[in-house]
């Protein structure tokens, strides 16, 4: 059995050859872009996005025309995993300079992401002769997408974080409405009365929340709490009240209400499969269970402290700084972001309220079910607090989900959860801000 | 070691072979010393210049600035980063999370190598390609692959594993978002996936064990066991170390599993966050190129300190065997 | 790595020492208690080994709306290749495993040239600054490339290289191990046949050509496939210096890109099938040399 092979080397046979061959072929490509566009002729128009849920597929619909009606156009999408990966490639493919000409980012994160720096302005003239300005989008968006003056982002929605019911199971637990609505309640008992009723109907859960991503509902009820948080020089924020927010969050998984362990991809799937028949999350979701031919509504988040307030940010679009200046390529970008502004009613079709005022004030919107059952929650939207280190998937918000993950599976307590989340906001604040 | 100086003894022998020349008396001199040797070092140089001693000597450069991902240019910051990076607890944490990760991967990555390597080497020779083929083929499977099938497998509700437990009346674990279970949870993945490689190392040197020392240890009435811990291990001593070496500082560069597997967010309290991984981010998410730099040096101190007592410990046992 | 400044004990002397096995007839493994027992076991341990693949791939057979049903089954009921066609129609695993070919095929290739010539210019070849040199590049084995993604990250940057092929090949062609392990075989060459080339007038290129490397057969192979293989599943370097998904290689397109229909199991274990195919299909095929190879590589 002993294997001391006395080889002889191998012949350069085919093998070689065919590995030379690809290797002179390799060579040859290497210097160009990647290997299949090298000879294509039209403009390529690279497109970055972070859509992966049930939003993704209306989005990938509107490329579908958009590609139909731009033949000259060689448009590439790409989508990357929501959160910290979406961002840290988008920093280092702007830092690289030659990676997207358009991308779509959270409002809440292009002062953190380098407005002037990584981000170029956005050409006002180019985007008012397609018809986009101040007046015909939401004109607290467009403001907060100004920095120092200048125009950085192009609103396309704003979304946030609500209610899905599951028809069917809550009909079975008595909580709907004669209209086939979820009944609204009020406070916090009203509420876990509802999850209760719904649980024995599941036999396992009455909701599902992303329990590895709980910043949302913490920042949802803080907020119907009248919670403030403020990074003037020091942090500034309500610990009663954000006790009593954590708090909730604990009780729900505890009395199992709510699975201890929940993760982005699973919470959807623990409400398609029936396990929960409430869910939180947010509004993106909707085409998810929409495909999937599911019987389900979606409110507000529900009042559970005096309000029916919501957890959201709003999507826009930006140019990436250029290493080299190449305005045919802004100006492709600037045509393509107008023209999903414009068809925007399919994209309000994933959930989200488009920005793009005359496609709001139509028919059509009106005519969207379940989107009208929310609708209102969406004008009142609750963003993240305001420092470079906030905002969808920023360290903030990352700190929080970490230390505030424990709080449902009950490894960590509320009180222990919220000096981590102080300790940790407070080392951002000291961190020297890199844009 | 042994299969590859087998097969430089296998080369060398055909040299032997066709009459080795009578050595010369006096050899024309020692090579004389020419500037065509440079040419040939030349390219590998440029690169090892460009890609290895240049990012090495910036980088050092870049942790006493602020450099940015998010700007050109930088300021000299001093000592600033290094002090911030002492007085970081997310550092240490990283760098114990990884530290942890090491001591709980190691083991099993040896042992159950070797228990691979001693049972493929004694079954009957027609389950030696099953058995080779089941053991190596994770390893060459990419990263995200074998991160998106466990991945999928950790999932409560619906994945294999928890349904393994449920079935057998365990309760389920929440694998991937529980910071006590997340980080076993990864090095049970990497066991999984890397197990095969230092099995491939023990089975060449285990057949490399002639087998008339144990049929000699068999007639001197040696039974399996002490065949075992008085001849197997003993001469697997150096094949050990080595591969304890390999494994201690490929784990502790662990990153692209850990990343992935918690969809670069570290895991529940950072709980998988290993050094490099808190390097990645604090330079690309974010954006500190100078401060990330900064970290990169400690980390760099690490492996390089741990290698060389490695290496100290490795050679001295070698010479005393 | 320092096998060869050792003297090789007694299991290892194999050519000088007593007549292998291989002299006396070969005798007939006849199934022993022992022999059954390890049988057993090896085979339990790849059954829970293959489980994972299985798994995977039982999983890319099932309609998406199975693959989350509780009580989980493990057959699908409806088999079905719906989530290989969607992998494949979206297209861009095509587009991956060519950039995988291209980068590794760059990276061998390039390896296998630069170490050569380095690891000759050492063995064979005295020139002002070798010692010096040689240690530079033995106590770069040492640096863990890893630790240094931010640097490397910025100075590309500064270079323009990010998002290029040759961006990413590039730095995975510096392995100083590589120079090291072939350098060490090209010492055991008799230095008789490459004087006696030069005798006849050969250059220095013709000798390494003509003599070292048609003698070098196994260790190129060696350094070859294991360059390879490191190459083709590299995902820390590649990752980090690709933004752009059209140049992005298998690992790090699995692993960053999604696809835009929220997560599909299905079609998320189809495409790790698909992209770990390559790979296992070369390794089937050249079961032997792979193993080799690794094997000689990793010992070094």
């Amino acid at each position: 059995m002993r294997t001391t092979h006395p080889t002889a080397p191998p012949a350069p046979g085919r093998r070689a050859f065919l590995a030379g061959g690809l290797a002179a072929l390799g060579l040859g490509l290497a210097g160009c872009g990647p290997a299949d566009t090298v000879l294509s002729g039209r403009r390529r128009l690279r497109q970055w996005n972070l859509f992966t849920g049930g939003d993704g597929a209306r989005m990938v619909q509107m490329h579908e025309d958009y590609r139909r009606e731009h033949p000259d156009i060689d448009f590439e999408p790409a989508t990357f995993l929501w959160g910290n990966p979406f961002y840290t490639k988008f920093a280092m493919g702007a830092a690289g300079g030659r990676a997207f000409d358009i991308a779509t980012l959270h409002v809440s994160r292009i002062r953190g992401m380098g407005a002037g720096t990584l981000i170029d302005p956005v050409p006002t003239d180019l985007l008012a002769e397609h018809g986009i300005t101040r007046d015909t989008v939401l004109a607290n968006v467009w403001d907060k997408c100004t920095v120092d003056g200048e125009l950085y982002a192009i609103p396309l929605d704003t979304h946030l974080v609500v209610t899905y019911y599951n028809r069917e199971v809550c009909e079975r637990a008595g909580v709907l409405q004669a209209d086939g609505t979820l009944t609204p309640t009020s406070g916090e008992d009203a509420f876990f009365d509802v999850l209760a009723a719904v649980r024995e109907v599941t036999g396992q859960y009455g909701i599902a929340m992303d329990t590895t991503q709980p910043w949302r509902q913490f920042w949802s009820l803080y907020r119907q709490l009248g919670g403030e948080m403020t990074f003037d020089g020091d942090l500034v924020m309500d610990d009663d009240k954000a006790l009593r927010s954590l708090d909730f969050l604990r009780r729900v998984s505890a009395e199992g209400l709510a699975p201890k362990a929940s993760d982005a991809p699973g919470t959807p799937a623990n409400f398609q499969n029936g396990i929960c028949g409430l869910m939180w999350a947010g509004n993106w979701e909707i085409a998810t269970f929409a495909d999937a031919g599911m019987d389900f509504g979606m409110r507000p988040f529900p009042d559970v402290y005096g309000a029916e307030l919501g957890q959201g940010d709003s999507h826009c679009f930006v140019l990436p700084h250029r290493r080299a200046p190449d305005d045919a390529a802004v100006a492709a970008a600037v045509e393509y972001a107008a023209w999903m502004l414009k068809h925007s009613i399919t994209w309000a079709g994933g959930g989200h309220t488009p920005a793009y005022l005359p496609v709001t004030r139509g028919d059509d919107y009106a005519a969207l079910e379940p989107q009208s059952e929310y609708r209102h929650a969406a004008a009142d939207v609750q963003f993240d607090p305001e420092a470079w280190f906030s905002g969808s998937a920023a360290p903030l918000q990352n700190e929080a989900n970490a230390v505030m993950s424990g709080v449902h599976n009950g490894s960590v307590t509320p009180e222990t959860a919220l000096e981590l989340f102080k300790a940790a906001a407070r080392k951002l604040l000291d961190t020297p801000e890199p844009v | 070691m042994s299969p590859s100086t087998a097969t430089g003894r296998a080369a060398g022998a055909p040299a032997a072979a066709p009459a080795p020349r009578p050595a010369r008396p006096a050899r024309p001199g020692r090579r004389r010393a020419s500037l065509a040797g440079l040419w040939f070092v030349l390219p590998f140089a440029a690169l090892f210049a460009v890609f290895l001693v240049w990012p090495m000597l910036a980088g050092l450069w870049t942790s006493f600035t602020d450099r940015s991902l998010a700007s050109p240019g930088a300021d000299f910051v001093g000592l600033a980063n290094w002090r911030e990076m002492l007085g970081d607890s997310a550092v240490w944490q990283s760098l114990w999370t990884t530290l942890v990760f090491t001591a709980i991967s190691t083991p099993p990555l040896v042992a159950i190598a070797l228990a691979m390597a001693l049972l493929t080497n004694r079954a009957a020779a027609g389950l030696g390609w099953f058995l080779r083929l089941s053991y190596f083929a994770p390893f060459l499977l990419p990263v995200a692959v074998v991160a998106l099938i466990w991945e999928w497998m950790y999932q409560p509700g619906f994945g294999m594993v928890n349904g393994l437990l449920t079935a057998a009346g365990l309760a389920e674990v929440a694998w991937l978002t529980d910071q006590n279970t997340v980080l076993a949870a990864i090095a049970i993945t990497t066991v999984w996936w890397t197990v095969g490689f230092n099995f491939l190392l023990y089975l060449a040197a285990l057949q490399g064990i002639p087998s008339y020392v144990y049929e000699a240890a068999a007639l001197d009435g040696a039974g399996p066991w002490q065949r075992f811990t008085r001849i197997t291990l003993p001469l697997l001593r150096r094949t050990t170390g080595l591969i304890v070496l390999l494994q201690i500082v490929a784990s502790l560069k662990l990153f692209d599993q850990a990343y992935i597997m918690t969809n670069g967010s570290g895991g529940p309290g950072y709980a998988a966050r290993p050094a490099i991984g808190y390097i990645f981010e604090a330079g690309f998410t974010g954006l500190r190129v100078g401060y990330a730099s900064a970290i990169s040096y400690l980390l760099f101190a690490v492996i390089v300190a741990v290698s060389l007592v490695q290496f100290r410990l490795f050679s001295r046992k070698g010479e005393t065997a | 790595m320092s096998a060869a400044t050792r003297t090789p004990r007694p299991p290892r002397t194999a050519p000088t020492g007593p007549p292998p096995a291989a002299a006396r007839p070969r005798r007939l493994p006849r199934p022993t208690p022992g022999g059954v027992l390890a049988a057993v076991l090896g085979v339990f341990l790849a059954v829970v080994w293959l489980m994972p693949l299985v798994w995977a791939v039982l999983t890319s057979l099932k309609p998406e709306a199975e693959t989350t049903a509780v009580p989980l089954r493990w057959l699908p009921l409806e088999p079905t290749f719906a989530a290989y066609q969607a992998v494949i129609e979206r297209g861009d695993l095509q587009r991956w495993l060519l950039n995988s070919v291209v980068v590794s095929v760059l990276v061998t290739a390039l390896t296998l040239v630069v170490c050569v010539l380095a690891a000759y210019a050492f063995s064979k070849t005295e020139f002002p600054g070798r010692a010096w040199l040689f240690a530079l590049f033995v106590a770069g084995i040492l640096v863990p490339p890893q630790a240094l993604i931010v640097p490397l990250f910025d100075q590309m940057s500064v270079l323009g290289m990010v998002d290029t092929y040759w961006g990413v090949a590039l730095p995975q062609v510096v392995a100083p191990v590589m120079v090291f392990i072939l350098k060490r075989f090209f010492d055991a060459i008799p230095r008789d046949y490459e004087e006696a080339a030069r005798l006849d007038g050969a250059g220095h290129l013709r000798v390494l050509w003509s003599v070292v490397v048609p003698m070098s057969g196994p260790v190129l192979a060696a350094v070859g496939i294991f360059t390879f293989v490191q190459a083709w599943n590299n995902f820390l370097w590649p990752f980090v210096a690709t933004a752009d998904p059209a140049l992005m290689t298998v690992p790090v397109g699995l692993g960053t890109v999604q696809g835009s229909y929220g997560i599909q199991y299905a079609q998320e274990m189809a495409a790790a099938v698909l992209g770990a195919l390559p790979l296992v299909a070369v390794f089937l095929l050249f079961q032997r040399h792979v193993v080799r190879g690794v094997t000689d590589a990793g010992l070094k």
